[in-house]
């Protein structure tokens, strides 16, 4: 299973390689590794193996295949699948099989790929190594010790240990960059508002995005090209057209100025991550871009800011879950009110607690002003540092997260020293700008890091080329976890 | 600012409006977590935020209206498949009104 994305499709449409085999072979390598990396919660082996003879046959009559024929794709569990259950990670939506499929997911079927399951993840996507899990976490496949990071983080692992060439994560405060970095894969969050969030089930509605991960570059590129664009199921879709992003990956990148915010190196950085990345950012200067210091002056409050709004749109959001329309009822005293109170109790982990009740108190009488009104206004300069530093450069470059993987059990008794680690991704969820990780040079004990790329509002395609270019040259290109390999 | 203080009153009125009934126990602990990302929130007082507007979103431009058109929608029994108890084709909730 070591096609890459755009190697299976151009295989498929050119009939050297059957959508079938292409789906068997992901199948052989789940059933190999799930049980140790719990990177699906659910496995739709039947469903997949049917979408494959019905693109085998499609071209068996002559029609012409789409951008994504026969390839393999493991879906995160927060992105409604028509018939197939999707929970979000969370026992308060156990068993719950959605009537309708995302927009995203008609799209990928459109482009005749292969949904192959449903990934694991933080409860409600609420996490940074997977832990906060309903149904156990996953584990990262370089290391079984270690998370795979979060909360995309089965997408990740299923992708770095080459269960699919690529999977859906979405990404409201890192959930897509932070477990792509840890886990050695591409991970992209696409502007805000780039992807419909039509049937995402929702964590933080201002920040959330479905993005891409995947093997490679081009990969993602290929599989953001089929999810992107205009919906109007979603009102906060944008209309702006997309670009050819195939080609993106294609183009020079000499002259293009690269901007290195200070700011990203400071204290709690990893050693190895700091001389990882800048390695990745000298190869971008050895390809011709020009390099130089931006400065992005409010970072250092993006974490307080985030916290505040993603989870007073969560305590909106999730009020949705109350044991009436779909998912947990517990009603001990048959009273309406208690039965809120007892199935939200019973049906949400305890970081979905904690959040629900920061954004209730941030949102509330008395504390609105200091809090959600303050952190509001915060956001607007962390978005005019971008607007300022994107005057003189075309990408920022950082690293992705301050540390390889963590250990698994190292963090989650500590939800501030969990939220800490968000630092590098956060800003530019606040922002709404386009965000993507390309792996660099491993640490010295082996574990994948990530380089985090920037870029304007809507610029995916100068992102993807510096990525492309860096990847071309990156000395991780091509690894694979030996567990995968094996 | 007045939020440092979080403390279990603060706790069990805020569970009351997000309608979560919590244990004993974890009324407890979340009263020390929340009164510790609370205070590290605190340092959003340092940034001076006069005459900044806030931010609600960030979309780019103003976005179109859908077409106000009858489509489609899911089946009635579509929509109540996955409810935890149906009566008379609509969702059965415990009595609430007298």
């Amino acid at each position: 299973m070591d096609a890459s994305v755009v190697e299976i499709a151009t295989g498929v449409q050119r009939g050297e390689l059957t959508a079938e085999q292409a789906t068997s072979r992901a199948l052989a390598q789940i059933a190999r590794h799930n049980a140790e990396l719990g990177a699906f919660l659910h496995v739709a082996r039947e469903e997949a193996l049917e979408q494959a003879r019905a693109v085998d046959a499609k071209r068996a009559r002559g029609e012409a295949l789409g951008p994504m024929a026969g390839v393999p794709v493991a879906i995160k569990d927060a992105i409604c699948t028509r018939g197939v259950v999707s929970t979000a990670g969370s026992k308060v939506l156990k068993g719950y099989v959605p009537p309708y499929d995302a927009t995203v997911i008609e799209r990928l079927r459109a482009a005749d790929a292969v949904v192959v399951g449903k990934t694991n993840m933080d409860e409600f996507a609420m996490g940074s190594s997977n832990e906060n899990s309903a149904f156990g976490p996953a584990k990262n496949p370089w290391d079984v010790a270690r998370t795979p990071g979060g909360s995309s983080g089965g997408s990740a692992a299923a992708v770095a240990a080459r269960m699919a060439p690529c999977a859906l994560g979405s990404d409201t405060g890192g959930s897509i960059r932070q477990p792509a970095s840890h886990t050695g894969t591409v991970g992209i969050k696409p502007t805000y508002g780039r992807v419909s969030r039509y049937g995402l089930i929702a964590f933080a509605s201002s920040l959330d995005q479905i993005g891409p991960l995947a093997t490679d570059v081009r990969g993602a590129a290929r599989l953001l090209s089929v999810i992107a664009g205009h919906d109007p199921r979603d009102s906060t879709s944008l209309t702006a057209a997309v670009e050819p992003l195939d080609s993106a990956c294609e183009r020079a990148v000499a002259g293009l100025r690269v901007g290195v915010p200070e700011e990203y190196f400071a204290e709690g950085l990893d050693a190895d991550v700091a001389a990882s990345v800048r390695a990745a950012i000298d190869g971008l200067k050895d390809a011709g871009c020009a390099v130089k210091p931006v400065k992005l002056p409010h970072t250092r409050f993006a974490v307080a800011t985030y916290y505040v709004l993603a989870t007073a749109e969560a305590s909106s959001n999730l009020a949705r879950f109350d044991g009436v329309r779909y998912g947990l009822r517990v009603d001990p005293k048959h009273e309406l009110r208690a039965m809120y109170g007892a199935t939200r109790d019973a049906g949400f982990g305890a970081e979905v607690k904690r959040r629900i009740l920061l954004g209730t108190f941030v949102l509330s009488a008395g504390y609105y002003d200091a809090y959600y009104a303050k952190a509001q206004r915060v956001r607007t300069l962390i978005r005019r540092d971008f607007d300022e530093a994107f005057r003189s450069v075309d990408v920022i470059c950082s690293p992705a997260s301050p540390t390889p993987a963590f250990r698994l059990g190292e963090k989650s008794g500590d939800p501030l020293a969990m939220y800490l680690s968000d630092i590098y991704t956060l800003p530019a969820s606040l922002g709404g700008v386009p965000a993507m990780t390309v792996p660099c040079a491993p640490t010295k004990t082996g574990l994948p890091v990530g380089l985090q790329i920037v870029a304007r509002p809507l610029d995916e395609a100068t992102m993807l080329a510096v990525a492309a270019a860096w990847e071309a040259r990156s000395p991780a290109r091509d690894l694979v976890p030996p567990l995968a390999a094996s | 600012m007045p939020g440092g203080n979080i403390d279990r009153k603060l706790v069990l009125h805020v569970a009351k409006l997000a309608s979560l009934s919590l244990s004993e126990a974890e009324v407890d602990r979340f009263a020390g977590e929340l009164a510790r990302i609370v205070g590290y929130v605190e340092q959003l007082e340092q940034v001076n935020t006069r005459d900044v507007p806030p931010t609600a979103h960030v979309q780019l431009a103003r976005l179109p209206l859908r077409p106000d058109e009858v489509r489609p929608c899911l089946a009635r029994e579509e929509a109540l498949a996955a409810a935890p108890q149906v009566d008379a084709d609509g969702f059965a909730v415990p009595t609430f009104v007298e």
